[in-house]
């Protein structure tokens, strides 16, 4: 296997195996029929690289060689119960105008070149960007090559610049696609970013549409996300930004679904998001926290909702954070000084060279889009799918735009370094927010 | 309808075609190439594609039951050590220790071998020693 070609196409064998098991596992996740048919595949694909990820850690946790035995053994496993707990609700199917076609082909060629070009850009050369190299990608190589998760990662200050303090997710999962395809190529495995660009674009359609948008308007939400090159591009290829962008989403629409009990499903998604998200990035255990805050304000008014979402986001969350206990022990977060938050004379002024680097920071043509997002917002009206994305969404960018401020070596090194790759990550969230909104206009107006 | 039409636009605008052109012409002509070829023509070794030869050079010559690799080049950059140790895990690196660990090699890259260090082997570049 020297070129680039039949690796490739294992590792497409091997993601849309994943994606095979996790349609099936989604059945416990999201309701029967057409309608939900983009969703469970998008939830499919997430539970499907969950379980690959889990049959490494599970293979490891009994001194096993993971592959194909441990990854299709956890897969029945969790399987017969996902089988059993099936939801068996059928939504009712969105009535299908045929007034808009033109321009939903349109559309869809454009959502199809987004994809195209994404894949162009991840696929070009082996993944490369400094952060994979050293910490991601690193960490993954180091589990395959090891087959188990070696105590210096942790314990090393000479591997300090791996970051030990980040959830082992990512690396697992990179860790777990080598061990099927039965080698470390670090090229073949980009293509695991452009199906996750694809698996969010379905969870971002089909959400829209069964939450009540015409198939254009969900369709050109889902283009010009394709299109949303900051997030979709060469440099954040094997970081960990596509994957939390995809986990967030999915958190962001169960927790509006769970919110407006839209299916007995909704509950389980949320849960899922969670354990997702937490094993994702530091700043999912964050979102979490935001989701909860969201949830507990949207429906104050009913008796035992925020502690029933409270358990169904922080018990997952745990469940990954205790695991990395285990591992690794309680690591701090070294880049962040937070005893900064007891000194408010010491921290304003670095809040606002944070926000003054920013703002210095943002290029003329960003902000001609902010301007463009401002005006889609305020063309939108509130509809209860679309506050908890947004919602969540603001906390996100203000927790982006507020950490630089505790950072050790200082506001402006990190917002020029961080701020606009992980910002970014939320593209998602937005759109299905802002698209949520314009979804009420358009249906009040027809 | 204006203001998304902006936002595509702007989208649209940030695909430049002469960078993707190079993306195909560069698919083309080393997708049938070996992993290592194609990574040496890539971005992330932009910074010394000789020391990338060195690292993938070493990596293959490293004797069995090897500890770690300390790595000596002039001058010690952080991007020369995550390259290091991606290239080479995985097998611990360390960027010019004052002391080589016990069962460790060293690797020098771009410099002359310190006097009464053992040479295992000479790569592209440098040489793998065995400290005194």
């Amino acid at each position: 296997m020297t070129g680039l070609p039949l690796p490739l196409l294992c590792v497409a064998a091997i993601l849309l195996a994943a994606g095979t098991v996790g349609y099936g596992f989604a059945a416990a996740l999201v309701p029967r029929g057409r309608a939900w048919r983009a969703e469970r595949l998008s939830w499919g694909f997430a539970a499907g690289l969950a379980l690959l990820a889990g049959s490494v850690a599970l293979a490891f946790s009994f001194h096993a060689t993971p592959g194909w035995l441990s990854f299709l053994g956890l897969a029945a496993v969790v399987g017969l119960p996902a089988r059993l707990f099936r939801l068996r609700d059928r939504a009712t199917e969105p009535a299908e105008p045929t007034d808009g076609d033109r321009a939903s082909a349109v559309l869809l060629a454009i959502l199809l070149l987004g994809v195209a070009l994404y894949a162009l850009r991840a696929l070009t050369e082996p993944m490369w960007a400094n952060d994979y190299v050293a910490i991601w990608g690193f960490k993954g190589k180091t589990f395959f090559a090891e087959r188990a998760i070696p105590d210096r990662l942790f314990r090393w200050l000479s591997l300090s610049f791996s970051h030990p303090e980040y959830p082992v997710g990512l690396p697992m999962l990179y860790a777990g696609i080598a061990f099927l395809l039965g080698r470390w190529d670090d090229h073949a495995m980009a293509l695991l970013f452009p199906f996750l660009q694809v698996a969010t674009l379905l969870a971002l359609y089909g959400w829209l549409r069964r939450r009540g948008a015409g198939r254009p308007l969900a369709l050109a939400a889902a283009a010009l996300l394709s299109q949303f090159e900051p997030l979709y591009r060469a440099f954040t290829t094997g970081m960990a930004e596509v994957p939390l962008s995809f986990g967030v989403l999915l958190l962001g629409t169960a927790l509006a679904d769970r919110i407006e009990r839209t299916d007995r499903g909704a509950s389980r998604r949320l849960a899922f998001a969670a354990l997702v998200c937490t094993a994702t990035k530091n700043e999912g255990l964050y979102l979490i926290g935001a989701a909860f805050l969201v949830a507990a304000l949207s429906a104050l008014s009913r008796k035992g909702f925020a502690a029933r979402t409270a358990a169904l986001l922080a018990l997952p969350a745990a469940l990954v954070v205790a695991a990395h206990r285990l591992v690794r022990g309680s690591l701090p977060l070294r880049d962040f000084d937070f005893s900064l938050l007891s000194k408010p004379a010491v921290l304003l002024p670095r809040i606002a060279e944070s926000i003054a680097t920013a703002v210095a920071r943002t290029p003329p043509a960003a902000w001609i889009g902010l301007a463009a997002l401002g005006i889609l917002v305020a063309a939108g009206r509130t509809t209860p799918g679309g506050v908890p994305l947004l919602a969540l969404a603001v906390c996100g960018f203000a927790a982006y735009l507020f950490l630089p401020a505790l950072a050790v070596e200082g506001p402006a090194w990190l917002v020029e370094t961080a701020f606009f790759r992980t910002t970014a990550a939320l593209a998602p969230l937005v759109t299905a927010g802002v698209a949520a909104r314009l979804a009420g206009v358009v249906n009040r107006e027809q | 309808m204006a203001a998304a039409a902006v936002l595509l636009v702007l989208f649209l605008l940030q695909n430049r075609p002469g960078e993707l052109r190079q993306r195909v012409v560069f698919l083309r002509h080393l997708a049938s190439k070996e992993l290592s070829v194609r990574r040496l023509a890539g971005s992330g070794t932009a910074m010394d594609r000789r020391y990338f030869v060195f690292l993938e050079s070493a990596r293959r010559r490293i004797p069995p039951g090897t500890r770690g690799v300390a790595i000596f080049l002039n001058p010690p950059t952080k991007p020369a050590l995550y390259l290091a140790s991606y290239a080479l895990a995985p097998i611990p690196v360390v960027l010019a220790p004052r002391q080589v660990p016990p069962r460790w090699i060293a690797a020098v890259y771009g410099e002359s071998p310190p006097a009464g260090w053992r040479v295992l082997a000479t790569v592209p570049g440098g040489a793998l020693l065995a400290p005194p």
